[in-house]
């Protein structure tokens, strides 16, 4: 196919919507990150004038007053965890739903991809009650199972269709030559399903990462508190200090965003295939 | 494969930790959350009520702002965010000039946490450093200089729905994902007719992605109505109750320990979300299910 390089009215209006969309989306960053870099007194001043000098203490005392370091260790590990449980449940129920025959597996997969449907925020006040009656309130693993099972019915679901997806003669070769349940699980299914692990495994850990409602509902101490709720402190903290809570913004938003461009395709495959088929 | 009998074990094991999960953290709980909508539980006791949690919900008008707001960003994503999307979808489809770029760029606010999103779109509209004030000032609207505008009754929830418009990104990229999936036969005969650029998106691509559309609508009437992050965070609900949301609403109830009032406030948005699903299902003839 040619391309019209020619400019006529629709090339022009296309140009326009999709810039002024790309200003809107990005745009805000940009400015969030000039005035992190600023003194209070600048940040009242025009927006889009350099600072005299760029402020990076500003960094520095948002990470050493807000300890926002143990808060990014908090999230990284309580996102790895339950990131690593949930694709393990999930692979585990997928390779018996997709491989397997029995009577009930439909009905199974019906009820937990109809998970997905389900708007979780309702049930804040029973998982209140859960957790306390479980002895987790206050606990990483507590917030980690929490996690772990909110994300399973997506992750089910892309897996389940992953390994629909295997051709079944290299399972059956296996199962000839004596390779039990397990072993076909470990050996044959998970290494061939390994994109299809990643892509659950980047909707999760995002999931997890960027979760903020269940961290505030359930801990209460700064130990084990994750950076999402932990930024959010920043609002009554900081009172007037609005440069360092701009520095903390952008210290939360770091690491998602550098996950981002790095490993583009895959995030954009992870947070968009659980809904295109779901 | 069939299950061998010395398998079963094995299969039920595989599943087993799944189904543990899922009956606790979904079945249970809504379980559990219809049982005390009809109590007044507090936290220690708990007596049944029968309806009363349902009948003085909707007797407050904070309760009943919660969920027409709720409507109202369901509205909005359905009927602007989510055509927004597809109509830069269209203009980026079959590989245009630059088009991974955009795509790149307009999916950052999916990636970035919705707590700093709202906290971002808080400072940008800010009434004393914000970046909205700023623009306008400069472009000539000085009247609204120092307008606190998530603090207005007038303004808040204009601009809670304005800012809600930069999640155009996430509708795009599974629109635009699609509209590679199209086969080139269908251009190159257009082409050979003699269609223009516009007419091919209009007439070729937007009837095919039509099913990919509609799926957007749904996944964007269930994010909105279980957002939580913006309302709680940007204006906490007010002022005045005026930009309330449920989520945002059962969580207040929750504060306060009246846990049977929220609980049914809970029922309620889920059987919203079951009616709206439905409806949408009804409106959109099941093409989103083939």
């Amino acid at each position: 196919m040619t391309k019209d390089h020619s400019l006529n009215f629709y090339s022009i209006f296309k140009w326009v919507i999709i810039i002024s969309f790309v200003v809107y989306a990005v745009f805000p960053f940009l400015w969030l990150v000039l005035a992190s870099l600023k003194t209070n007194a600048e940040l009242l001043d025009n927006p889009f004038k350099l600072p005299k000098v760029f402020q990076f203490q500003n960094y520095s005392n948002a990470i050493k007053e807000a300890g926002l370091i143990q808060l990014i260790i908090n999230s990284l590990v309580i996102s790895t965890c339950a990131t690593f449980l949930n694709i393990l449940f999930a692979s585990m129920c997928a390779f018996a739903i997709a491989r397997h025959i029995f009577w009930w597996k439909n009905v199974l997969f019906l009820m937990i991809t109809a998970g997905i449907l389900v708007p979780l925020n309702a049930l804040i006040i029973p998982y209140y009650a859960i957790i306390n009656f479980l002895n987790l309130y206050d606990t990483r693993f507590g917030l980690i199972l929490v996690y772990c099972a909110v994300g399973l019915p997506v992750s089910t679901f892309i897996l389940t269709e992953f390994f629909k997806g295997i051709p079944k003669e290299i399972e059956e070769a296996s199962y000839l030559d004596g390779c039990n349940f397990v072993a076909r699980y470990f050996r044959i299914m998970l290494p061939l399903a390994l994109p299809g692990l990643a892509t659950a495994g980047t909707f999760q850990f995002i999931l997890c990462w960027n979760e903020f409602i269940y961290a505030m509902l359930l801990t209460s101490s700064t130990e084990i508190r994750t950076i999402q709720f932990g930024i959010s402190y920043f609002t009554n903290e900081f009172f007037s200090d609005y440069v360092g809570m701009f520095a903390a913004v952008v210290v939360s938003i770091l690491p998602s965003i550098t996950v981002f461009i790095l490993f583009q395709e895959r995030v954009i495959t992870g947070l968009t295939a659980g809904s295109v088929k779901g | 494969m069939k299950i061998k009998k010395d398998e079963v074990g094995w299969l039920l094991l595989f599943i087993a930790p799944t189904l543990i999960l899922f009956t606790l953290f979904f079945i249970l709980p809504i379980l559990f959350l219809l049982a005390s909508s009809f109590t007044n539980w507090d936290g220690i006791d708990a007596e049944f009520v029968g309806f009363e949690n349902y009948i003085k919900l909707f007797n407050k008008k904070s309760f009943v702002r919660a969920i027409t707001n709720n409507l109202y960003w369901c509205i909005t994503a359905a009927l602007i965010t989510v055509p927004l999307g597809l109509i830069i979808a269209l203009l980026l489809s079959h590989r245009s000039r630059g088009w991974k770029v955009f795509r790149t760029v307009l999916f950052v606010p999916q990636v970035v946490s919705s707590a700093a999103i709202a906290m971002l779109w808080a400072a940008v509209f800010n009434a004393e450093y914000g970046l909205l004030n700023f623009i306008l000032d400069n472009i000539g609207l000085s009247d609204y200089k120092n307008h606190n505008w998530l603090g207005n009754v007038r303004t808040a929830n204009a601009a809670l729905i304005g800012f809600s418009l930069c999640y155009v990104g996430y509708f795009m990229v599974i629109m635009l994902a699609k509209t590679a999936s199209i086969s080139e036969d269908y251009y190159d005969a257009a082409k050979i007719d003699g269609a223009s650029q516009i007419q091919k998106d209009f007439y070729i691509t937007a009837p095919l992605i039509k099913s990919t559309f509609f799926l957007c609508i749904i996944l964007a009437v269930i994010f909105n109505l279980r957002q939580f992050e913006y309302v709680y965070l940007m204006t906490a609900g007010g002022p005045a109750n005026k930009t309330q949301v449920l989520v945002v609403y059962i969580w207040n109830e929750l504060t306060v320990q009246r846990l049977g009032r929220g609980s049914a406030a809970g029922v309620i948005m889920i059987a919203l979300g079951a009616m709206l699903l439905l409806l949408l299902r009804r409106i959109l003839k099941s093409e989103t299910y083939n």
